[in-house]
């Protein structure tokens, strides 16, 4: 089949250098890095589940009244697991309303730390250990209407990605822990550490019924809901993992793609192979295809084959799969990275005089569009928008436009379930508007790398 | 004859508009089946404009037809005819030799059983057998030559464009080389050859074009260059003898046609204005003045003179 003339040379020099990339040290250098970072982060991550994490700190305060009618403020300060800070650690107590600091006082063997804060009506206590500060405010108003003070907090203690994990402690009106269960369902599931008056337990999706035993007091129950994908989960731990990885194979992709591509058009001239190619019956524009189609398979099919392992490792780890079209939105926003950054690089090894300059063109495109992109635009936000914060936004917003690796970041992000948005960076700015410039930029890089090779190829 | 290579007022600027004017109006042709010898100091414009005739580079003005084919209307089918031998290639160190012919190969539509056994051929002539299977980077210099060699014939092109192929090469390197051209073109290939070693293009060559800061200054056989430079350049006589006096210099001096003369330890120097002989007056008159008359010889101009005159004295 004879190709058309502007095709000539295409398919000998996508196979002359795809053959050679994948037989590059460069390559399987990187592509054991992709796979490193992708597929091993995939299973580090879904390992944790996805989630934040609880804090690693927590300190419960109750509002006690004793008999004299005083305030006592009783904090309690453990991990988020129930386990006590050491004995003595220094628990500060301040009025908020005035500002003060009312005292410190160091913990007892289980954790507590009891204060007389007189009428202090609004108390905070506070604790520090190593670099980490916790805090919890109190409040002294009507009694309770059951014999005992109880706290709950909504975490992932488990770091499964759900937010359905409810840890609670229980004191008496004296601040002293109780002994008690936690039913779910009219099943127990937990009890009171009898020390401490704490336990947690993780809600299963869906109503429950959640009720409090304290020995002596009648029960207490609540009715929860916990959502597949919104309100307590809102953060799904399989789409969060994926957003993740996604976030850091995007920056992994630049750098893949430029090392893969950046002497393609450079190598040849200091070889002086450059003058040889050309002289064969080829078009310009087939040599300079057959470069773009080779640099974009050979970083394309192992960072497809990576992701899509990633994400089978991810489902495999958290036990349910991404969102089947944020996922399908990650493998094919890669390869449009991909495609950019071969053909930004190819116009860069095309200018490049020697393999020195290639590199640094490169390491410079890279940090350009990763690093000082940002932080030209905050400079021209500031400048342009005369101190108004809502045009500084909006310069922010639009200005992703243009940047070929965040109009990727974000339509990625955009793909990704509504409730995960936030996380990605974030955009206000409508998907179609991104799809647009996807375009532009394809067209563009497209059209820049085909005029430079025309023009400086061989000079 | 036909020729095979039309270059007309072709001219070349780097670097835009402004830029570096590398070629100046250039134009020459090159008869089919000749051996064309291309000449010109450093700097001069050799190399760019074998890399137009080779279609690596467009030129900024002018027309270039290979076999009558425009460069710029049927730039293919101009490649399919030329076959290229840069001066300095070297290749792609991770491919064999025979990888590196069957990859030029391949672009000619070579079926790939065809191109191997022709591949096999051109290593087998040119010394390369041993190490088709051997990547380049194991491969000296004398051998990158070869292969740079085979890789231009795979096609069997009518025009071999050739930039220094005996560079950097040994003696027997630069004669087998020599052999080889003359070679080639008795087998009707017709042979551009740029060279610095102007013995070699003076063994090889019927034409020559002399190409000096990007203009032609001279185009025609050696041989009628040598006449032309003779017309119009002074000649020098180197006498040998003893006994020369004051008198017998006065009395060559006043012969007509004498523009200069110096003595020397071995005798004397006579300049002779161009187009006059006065070989037989010069001789006479010293003998007629007491000296004693060894050798009277005409200074013989080589290629070198006429290269070295035509480019106001330029390396090659």
């Amino acid at each position: 089949m004879k190709l058309p003339a502007f095709l000539r040379g295409t398919p000998q020099v996508f196979r002359q250098e795809l053959f050679a990339s994948v037989k590059s040290v460069r390559f399987l250098i990187m592509a054991l890095v992709s796979a490193l970072v992708i597929v091993g982060g995939s299973y580090g991550i879904s390992g944790l589940g996805g989630g934040f994490g609880p804090p690693p700190l927590v300190v419960w305060l109750h509002p006690i009244v004793d008999t004299n009618g005083d305030h006592i403020a009783v904090a309690w300060a453990a991990d988020p697991f129930g386990a006590p800070v050491a004995q003595g650690t220094i628990v500060s107590f301040e009025d908020l309303n005035t500002s003060t600091t009312l005292g410190e006082v160091p913990t007892d063997s289980n954790g507590f730390a009891r204060l007389n804060v007189g009428t202090a009506p609004v108390v905070a206590a506070m604790v520090r250990l190593g670099n980490i500060p916790a805090a919890s405010i109190t409040q002294w108003g009507s009694p309770p209407p059951v014999d005992f003070f109880f706290l709950v907090n909504q975490n992932d203690l488990d770091q499964d990605g759900g937010y359905d994990d409810l840890s609670m402690q229980v004191v008496d009106l004296t601040g002293a822990p109780v002994a008690g269960r936690v039913l779910l369902n009219a099943t127990e599931v937990a009890t009171l550490n009898p020390n401490t008056g704490f336990a947690w337990f993780s809600l299963p999706p869906g109503e429950s019924n959640v009720t409090l035993e304290v020995a002596g007091e009648p029960p207490l129950s609540q009715t929860m809901y916990v959502g597949d994908s919104g309100g307590a989960t809102f953060l799904s731990g399989p789409d969060f993992v994926l957003l993740i990885i996604a976030t850091l194979s995007t920056l992994f992709i630049s750098i893949f793609a430029i090392t893969i591509t950046f002497d393609s058009v450079s190598k040849e001239r200091v070889q002086g192979t450059m003058d040889l190619l050309l002289s064969r019956p080829v078009s310009r524009t087939g040599v300079l295809l057959g470069k773009f189609l080779a640099s974009f398979a050979a970083v394309a099919i192992p960072v497809t084959l990576v992701n899509l392992a990633g994400i089978g490792v991810i489902s495999a780890a958290s036990g349910k799969a991404p969102t089947g079209s944020f996922a399908a939105a990650f493998v094919g926003y890669s390869l449009l990275l991909i495609a950019f950054y071969v053909l930004l690089q190819l116009t860069m090894s095309t200018l490049a005089k020697t393999g020195g300059t290639a590199v640094l063109f490169g390491v410079l495109i890279w940090l350009l569009l990763n690093i000082l992109y940002s932080i030209v635009t905050l400079v021209v936000a500031s400048v342009f928008s005369g101190g108004d914060p809502a045009t500084f936004f909006r310069i922010q917003q639009y200005a992703a436009l243009g940047n070929p690796s965040a109009v990727v970041g974000n339509l990625i992000s955009l793909s990704a379930p509504v409730d995960l948005g936030f996380f990605g960076g974030g955009t206000t700015l409508d998907a179609g508007l991104f799809a647009g410039a996807a375009v532009f930029w394809f067209v563009s890089l497209f059209l820049l790398a085909l005029w430079t090779f025309q023009k400086k190829a061989a000079e | 004859m036909r020729s095979v290579i039309d270059v007309e007022g072709i001219a070349k600027v780097y670097g835009g508009s402004h830029g570096q004017r590398a070629l100046d109006g250039v134009s020459f042709s090159v008869p089919k089946g000749s051996v064309f010898g291309f000449l010109g100091p450093n700097g001069a414009g050799k190399t760019t404009t074998i890399r137009i005739l080779a279609t690596v580079l467009d030129p900024t003005e002018g027309t270039v037809r290979i076999d009558g084919h425009d460069l710029r209307e049927e730039p293919l089918a101009a490649k399919e005819e030329i076959g290229l031998m840069p001066d300095e290639v070297l290749f792609y160190p991770t491919l064999t030799g025979m990888q590196h012919l069957l990859y030029y190969a391949s672009f000619y539509g070579i079926p790939r059983k065809d191109a191997r056994a022709r591949a096999k051929e051109l290593l087998d002539q040119f010394t390369l057998a041993d190490a088709a299977d051997k990547k380049l980077k194991a491969y000296s210099h004398g051998m990158k030559k070869r292969l740079a060699l085979a890789q231009c014939l795979l096609h069997d092109p009518q025009v071999l464009i050739m930039d220094e192929p005996a560079n950097g090469l040994d003696p027997a390197g630069m004669r087998y080389f020599r052999d080889l051209i003359r070679w080639l073109n008795s087998q009707g290939k017709t042979v551009f050859l740029s060279s610095h070693m102007l013995s070699e293009v003076e063994q090889l060559c019927e034409r020559v074009g002399i190409i000096d800061r990007g203009k032609i200054v001279a185009e025609d056989t050696i041989a009628n260059l040598a006449t032309r430079l003779a017309t119009g350049a002074p000649t020098v006589l180197h006498v040998t003898a003893s006994g020369i006096s004051d008198v017998a210099l006065q009395a060559v001096a006043r012969i007509p046609g004498v523009a200069k003369v110096e003595p020397t330890p071995s005798g004397v120097d006579v300049s002779v204005e161009a187009g006059t002989d006065v070989s037989a007056d010069v001789s006479k008159a010293l003998v007629l003045a007491g000296a004693q008359l060894r050798e009277l010889r005409a200074e013989q101009r080589s290629l070198e003179d006429l290269f070295l005159a035509l480019t106001k004295g330029g390396a090659p």
